[in-house]
């Protein structure tokens, strides 16, 4: 993965096509391929399969246990607090833990996947189909996916870099009247201080900077063209 | 109020009335661009040589007739002031309004250099903007989110420095909202009042 992309350009596929010979353990290509909305296809490898075809069998996995597990992943997922205990229910318990934790990240795994491709319900479906899912259990998990949906994508939409972002202002206004090298200035200033965020870092510079009445009136001037161009763009 | 010459500074100035008024003139056109550019001592010997007197003494001349323009422009004193401050200098009344004609000149130029020299935080210079709309990530396709790319431009102590930020639409009608109120504060009467007062 180059961690140096902006988030911007165009998206790295994550189909490894074109360099079979650098494949990870998990991500060999003969997985199930499912065409996704706009001919997208999504690549999953054996082991997301074969984690599927266990959560399908309802020898493994009765009604009750499944959708606990289905839980289980979206929680891992989307609940910052959320642990290895997740799986700690007791009506999971009978079930061998090496298959929990393989049907655990291989729901996880599709789940980000279809999130990432904005998977509709038909592309879950035939999926789902295709992992010996009953009809029962497609809607279970399409049900549960709907639910989740925007925590999801909010979720990774805002996974990647971008530009300090500015969360906010504070402003202060004073009114000059000497330094030491001189004297009845007289006038008004400014101190603008801009709270910024870096979404990697995690950290919080501030930028400040001084301006005078005039300058101030420009950077205002300037920002509201900005935003008046986006209320038209945003009508077009 | 009346500018307070030491005896040292005194004693250069004491060379100005030893020389032609057009000398003056020119020491004082020195001044003020060693002031905006710093000084060049080159200068004081070819003045020296054409003046017949040591490169010293042209340049304590040129330094005393700085300080005493420097000063005068940092308390913004008045003519009359300035006037009467000279005035113990025993100078002729030609060399006098010379002075007085120079102060005046150049005052709010030198007054614009001195605020210069305050401690500083950086200055706004300009500011550039553009509009974008991310479409995808790596992960998350089919995107539409609109955002603001930012290049401030500051200044200070001469430096120039840039800082690319970005904002979000709503973040950026805050940033709007708050900065005009920042505008209208000066208007408001407590603002005026204060301005009004302190004179």
């Amino acid at each position: 993965p180059r961690a140096g992309r902006p988030a911007a350009s165009a998206a790295a596929p994550s189909r490894v096509r074109a360099r079979p010979h650098q494949l990870s353990a998990r991500r060999v290509s003969r997985g199930a391929r499912v065409e996704g909305h706009g001919a997208l296809t999504m690549e999953l490898s054996e082991y997301v399969q074969k984690g599927f075809q266990m959560l399908a069998d309802p020898g493994s996995f009765d009604s009750n246990a499944f959708t606990l597990l289905l839980r289980a992943a979206f929680q891992s997922l989307l609940d910052a607090q959320a642990d290895e205990a997740v799986l700690d229910h007791p009506d999971l318990k009978h079930i061998d833990p090496v298959v929990l934790k393989h049907c655990h990240t291989a729901a996880a795994t599709y789940i980000l996947e279809a999130g990432k491709q904005r998977a509709d319900k038909s592309t879950l479906s035939t999926y789902l189909e295709d992992c010996k899912f009953d009809r029962e259990r497609i809607e279970l998990f399409c049900t549960e996916y709907q639910n989740n949906k925007n925590s999801l994508e909010s979720l990774l939409g805002s996974i990647g870099r971008s530009l300090p972002h500015i969360t906010d202002v504070s402003w202060r206004l004073e009114y000059q009247i000497k330094t030491n090298q001189l004297h009845k200035m007289y006038r008004p200033a400014y101190l603008v201080t801009l709270n910024v965020e870096n979404t990697d870092s995690r950290s919080h510079p501030e930028i400040s900077f001084s301006c005078n009445m005039e300058q101030l009136q420009d950077l205002v001037g300037k920002l509201k063209d900005a935003s008046k161009s986006l209320e038209r763009a945003t009508q077009l | 109020m009346l500018l307070d010459l030491s005896e040292e500074h005194k004693e250069h100035l004491a060379f100005l009335p030893q020389v032609d008024s057009t000398v003056v003139a020119e020491f004082g056109r020195i001044a003020v661009e060693f002031l905006r550019r710093g000084s060049n001592p080159k200068i004081y010997e070819g003045a020296a040589r054409k003046l017949n007197v040591s490169s010293d003494t042209v340049q304590h001349g040129v330094e005393g007739l700085t300080y005493l323009l420097t000063e005068s422009s940092k308390l913004m004193i008045s003519e009359l002031d300035f006037q009467d401050s000279v005035f113990v200098l025993g100078f002729s009344e030609e060399l006098n309004k010379l002075l007085l004609q120079l102060y005046l000149d150049n005052r709010k130029e030198i007054r614009t250099i001195l605020s210069e020299l305050a401690p500083d935080l950086p200055s706004y210079h300009s500011l550039e903007w553009r509009l974008d709309v991310q479409l995808a990530s790596r992960s998350l396709r089919q995107q539409i989110k609109p955002s603001v790319t930012i290049k401030l431009h500051l200044n200070q102590n001469g430096d120039h420095s840039t800082k690319v930020l970005q904002t979000d639409p709503a973040t950026l009608l805050h940033l709007v909202q708050q900065l005009e109120q920042a505008l209208e504060e000066m208007k408001t009467n407590h603002c005026r009042r204060v301005v009004r007062s302190i004179k």
